[in-house]
C-alpha cells in the first residue's frame, strides 16, 4: 500500500492524477480516527489502495474538489466516482468489494449495528473536548460524560453476552468504533474503561486483531501530532516523518 | 382517512400485547416527520403494519421498554425485535421486505443517497445562529424559507422537539417584515394544491375575488 506514511499535500499541491484501475484511492490524514475507521476497512477486506494525505490545517485547493466539505476520508475509484463521510465510505466498501462480509446480511442483526453506531455518536467529540482541555482546566465534569458513554456501550456487550459488539466475531461496528479507543491507549487513559469491565475486555480482544495491530497508531508520534494540532501548527499532520 | 387515524395512548395506559404474526407495528405520531418517513416506507413497500399512536407529552410508562428515551418511530416485529431511529427503521424495512427496492442496488447510488440524507443535516445543524447566515436574515434564509412555508402549513413545529434550531428558525423567519408581507395564507394554499392534485386549472387561481 503506498502513501499511508506519505507527506501530507497542502496549499498549492498538484492535484493528484486519475486513480489507476484495480485501486481505489483514499484521501486521508495518519492521525484522523474518521479515515482509520476507512484504512481498517481496506485492510480487513484486503482491498488494493493508494492512500494520499491531506494537509488539514492547510489544505490543497483541490481536495475541495473532491468533498466540499474538505473533509477526510474521501474515496475515489478510477471511475471517478468520489465517496465520503467515513461510516458511508466504510459501508460502500463492504457492499462493493467481495470477500468477507463485515456487515451481517440479516437485516434486524444489521440494523442493530447502527443504532449501536448512534449510541457511540456522543464519544468523538467528548474525548476531543477532554483532550482539548486536559491539564488546562478542570475536566471532571466531562470525565463522567464519558463514562456515562461507556457505560451505553458496556450495557449493549452485557445484554449481548458476546466479546464484540456484533457477536462472537469481529464486524464492522467494532471497526467503526475502535479509532477512539486506539487513542485512549495511545494516551495511556485505559483506566477510563475500569468501570466497564466488557469494554475492557473488548478493547484487549480487539488489539489481537491483524488489521488493528498492523495500523496501531504510534503512541510518540500521536502524542506529537496532538499537541501540534491543538495549537493550529500547519506541521502537525506530518508529525514524526 | 388513513390507517393511523387513531387516538394516542398516553400515561396509564394498558401496555399493547404482542405483535400479531404477519404484521409489523409502528410506534407513531400523527404529525411527526420522522415517524412519516417509516410511514411512506410501509406504504411504498405495501407492507402490513399496524399503527399506535404515542402521545408524546404524556408518554405511556410502558412505552421506555420499546425506547430508553421514549422517541419515535420504532418499529415492533412478531419476534419482539425493536429497530429506532428513523433512517434505520427504513433501511430496515427495505432490507427486510420482498418486493420494490427503494435503495438502489448500485453501491455507488447507495453511498450517494447516504451523502445527500447527511447534506440534508448538515444543512440542518449549519445553524449555530438563529438565521442560517448569522444573527441577521439574509440571502440563504430566504432561498430557503419557500419551502419551509409550504412545509409550516402541515405544522412540522408541533412536532417532537428533534430540530428545536429549526422550529426557532421559522418562528423568527414569521417576524420577518418581508416574509410576513408576502405570506400565503394557509386555508389558500390548501386550497390551491387541492384543486391542483386535480389538474384544475382554476387553481392557480384559487381565492380570488373576482
Amino acid at each position: 500500500m503506498s502513501g499511508g506514511s506519505a507527506r501530507s499535500l497542502g496549499k498549492g499541491s498538484a492535484p493528484p492524477g486519475q486513480v489507476p484501475e484495480g485501486l481505489i484511492r483514499v484521501y486521508s490524514m495518519r492521525f484522523c480516527p474518521f479515515a482509520k475507521r476507512t484504512l481498517l476497512v481496506l485492510k480487513a477486506k484486503g482491498i488494493g489502495h493508494e492512500v494520499i494525505n491531506i494537509n488539514l490545517k492547510n489544505k490543497p485547493e483541490w481536495f475541495f474538489k473532491k468533498n466540499p466539505f474538505g473533509l477526510v476520508p474521501v474515496l475515489e475509484n478510477s471511475q471517478g466516482q468520489v465517496i465520503y463521510e467515513s461510516a458511508i465510505t466504510c459501508e460502500y466498501l463492504d457492499e462493493a468489494y467481495p470477500g468477507k462480509k463485515l456487515l451481517p446480511d440479516d437485516p434486524y442483526e444489521k440494523a442493530c449495528q447502527k443504532m449501536v453506531f448512534e449510541l457511540f455518536s456522543k464519544v468523538p467529540p467528548l474525548l476531543l473536548s477532554f483532550l482539548r482541555r486536559q491539564n488546562k482546566e478542570d475536566c471532571s465534569g466531562l470525565k463522567e460524560e464519558l463514562h456515562k458513554e461507556f457505560s451505553k456501550l458496556e450495557e449493549v456487550l452485557t445484554n449481548k453476552k458476546t466479546t464484540f459488539f456484533g457477536g462472537s466475531s469481529l464486524s464492522m461496528i467494532d471497526y467503526l468504533i475502535w479509532p477512539w479507543f486506539e487513542w485512549l491507549v495511545a494516551l495511556e487513559l485505559n483506566e477510563y474503561v475500569n468501570h466497564t469491565p466488557n469494554l475492557k475486555l473488548w478493547m484487549e480482544a480487539m488489539m489481537k486483531d491483524p488489521a488493528v495491530s498492523s495500523l496501531f497508531i504510534d503512541p510518540k508520534a500521536f502524542r506529537g501530532f496532538l499537541d501540534l494540532y491543538l495549537q493550529n501548527n500547519l506541521e502537525a499532520c506530518d508529525y514524526g516523518l | 382517512v388513513t390507517d393511523d387515524a387513531t387516538r394516542t395512548l398516553g400515561k396509564g395506559s394498558a401496555p399493547p400485547g404482542p405483535v400479531p404474526e404477519g404484521l409489523i407495528r409502528l410506534y407513531s405520531m400523527r404529525f411527526c416527520p420522522y415517524a412519516h418517513r417509516t410511514r411512506l416506507v410501509l406504504q411504498a413497500k405495501g407492507i402490513r403494519h399496524e399503527v399506535i399512536n404515542i402521545n408524546l407529552r404524556n408518554k405511556p410508562e410502558w412505552y421506555f421498554t420499546k425506547h430508553p428515551f421514549g422517541k419515535i418511530p420504532v418499529l415492533e416485529n412478531s419476534k419482539c425485535q425493536l429497530i429506532y431511529e428513523s433512517v434505520i427503521a427504513c433501511e430496515y424495512l427495505d432490507d427486510a421486505y420482498p418486493g420494490r427496492k427503494l435503495y438502489p442496488c448500485d453501491s455507488y447510488e447507495r453511498a450517494r443517497q447516504k451523502m445527500l440524507l447527511d447534506l440534508f443535516y448538515k444543512i440542518l445543524g449549519y445553524q449555530n445562529t438563529v438565521f442560517f447566515g448569522g444573527d441577521c436574515i439574509s440571502m440563504i434564509d430566504y432561498l430557503f424559507w419557500p419551502w419551509f412555508e409550504r412545509l409550516d402549513v402541515y405544522g412540522i413545529a408541533d412536532c417532537v422537539n428533534h430540530t428545536p434550531a429549526l422550529r426557532l428558525w421559522i418562528a423568527a423567519m414569521k417576524q420577518d417584515p418581508t416574509v410576513c408581507a408576502l405570506l400565503i395564507d394557509k386555508n389558500i394554499f390548501l386550497g390551491f394544491l387541492n384543486l391542483y392534485f386535480q389538474n384544475n386549472p382554476d387553481a392557480f387561481d384559487y381565492g380570488l375575488s373576482c
